[in-house]
């Protein structure tokens, strides 16, 4: 189905519900009435190509729309991405967080490998946090002020002075891959523990860190793809202007 | 499985390649690009065993950095916005080339990186990886490890690929997790 903006918004939601992700993340309410994707958006005050092209990638995944989503202004995905940040810290985490706690009720599974488990995930916890941290009090500043920079809103020299000592590249050199150890739980609960009867609850546990996964991996596409790509850009935009040096 | 990364900027193109490369069940994971825009990040954390490039793109990104990327075993495989003469080498195809002549190019890459990623042998942990792994389990480096059990470094390290392609677990903790539950360490040990 094509996606556009006449379209309804709730006829878009029905026909593919993962898109409910992108309304939460840009914040958009809901009550949608009859209103099409276009009047919903101007009333959340979010730019309506930007929707759409996050939705069509949401519906179709080989086709991300890097160039166009680089071209808009980057505290857009900034607010997004730190939307997405809320969501795991406040609802995704805590709920995996108690769903693994309550494996140590399960009495087929050893004490011994539920608190494993619950160990390695505090720790995955920790880490996580940690990168979240990093991003909201480092790198999303740092963007915001870039960008500010790039349209004047602060002068170049304010810009350096604050900025002396970080570039993305630092940030790069310690952003740990958030996925991996979200699939190294996967394949523990699904290949190497003791089957428990209590089917329905383990279940759950590894839909949720399938859903959680799979989140990351878009979250960490357009951090990779597209907000990287565009702070080298404006990076390199800055240091030719003559008032840098 | 296989990993295939493919960076090419015609929508049409890309579709083309995908549709070819779904014939072949050896193929677990598919990325896209479509430009060379965050080339560098992905490779890094994806590691595909193939990379089909468009050509004008690779052109943009200079070639040792694109080596040092990709590891050993990975191949690169050209895509050409133009006709090729009737031998041209193995690893460029045209898009004007045909669906058979593409899938023929392909072919020996893919089942070439199932072969290597995939030994007849069985899935199981010889002595030695477990070995390997118990010194991981309990925090050990790999020169560390390498030290203790008198083999270089590069032993363990590719000792340590197999044991996470076998098990499927990557990180170190992941991996302690099951040498706690398979008997290999004691829950002790690590605190």
């Amino acid at each position: 189905m094509r996606i556009h903006a006449k379209m309804k918004m709730a006829d878009l939601v029905q026909f593919n519900f993962e898109i409910l992700a992108v309304i939460q993340r840009l914040q958009i309410p809901f009550g949608f009435k009859d209103k099409s994707i276009e009047t919903v958006c101007r009333e959340s005050s979010i730019n309506v190509d930007f929707f759409l092209q996050l939705a069509q990638w949401f519906n179709e995944r080989e086709n991300f729309p890097q160039q166009q989503l680089i071209d808009h202004p980057p505290h857009w995905l900034v607010t997004y991405l730190h939307n997405t940040h809320q969501c795991y810290i406040n609802y995704q985490i805590p709920r995996i967080e108690k769903e693994i706690e309550q494996l140590e009720s399960m009495t087929e599974i050893p004490d011994q490998t539920a608190a494993l488990m619950i160990r390695f995930f505090k720790e995955y916890i920790k880490e996580f946090s940690e990168h979240l941290d990093d991003e909201e009090q480092v790198t999303f500043p740092y963007v915001l002020d870039l960008e500010k920079a790039i349209n004047g809103e602060m002068t170049s020299e304010q810009f350096r002075d604050k900025y002396s000592e970080y570039s993305i590249d630092k940030y790069l050199d310690h952003h740990s891959d958030l996925e991996e150890k979200i699939f190294d739980m996967q394949s523990i609960l699904l290949k190497y523990m003791s089957p428990p009867s209590d089917n329905c609850h383990f279940t759950n546990l590894l839909l949720e860190f399938y859903r959680l996964g799979k989140d990351l991996k878009d979250h960490t596409i357009l951090e990779e793809n597209v907000l990287i790509p565009k702070v080298r850009q404006m990076e390199a935009e800055l240091k030719k202007r003559p008032s840098f040096f | 499985m296989v990993k295939i990364l493919i960076v090419e900027q015609s929508y049409l193109v890309r579709k083309g390649i995908i549709h070819i490369l779904k014939q072949f069940p050896e193929i677990a994971n598919i990325e896209i690009l479509g430009s060379h825009l965050g080339v560098e990040e992905v490779l890094e954390h994806f590691m595909p065993d193939i990379l089909i490039i468009n050509t004008s793109l690779a052109s943009l990104i200079a070639d040792e950095k694109l080596k040092g990327l990709l590891s050993d075993s990975s191949r690169v495989i050209y895509v050409i916005g133009t006709a090729l003469p009737y031998e041209s080498p193995e690893n460029q195809f045209s898009v004007f080339d045909s669906k058979i002549s593409i899938t023929r190019k392909l072919a020996p890459y893919i089942k070439g990186a199932g072969k290597i990623k995939e030994p007849e042998e069985s899935e199981e942990l010889t002595p030695r990886e477990k070995l390997i792994l118990k010194n991981v389990a309990l925090g050990r480096t790999n020169k560390e490890i390498a030290t203790l059990l008198h083999i270089s470094t590069h032993t363990v390290i590719s000792h340590r690929k197999n044991i996470t392609r076998k098990l499927d677990i990557k990180s170190v903790s992941g991996l302690t997790v099951y040498a706690i539950i398979n008997g290999l360490i004691k829950m002790d040990d690590i605190s």
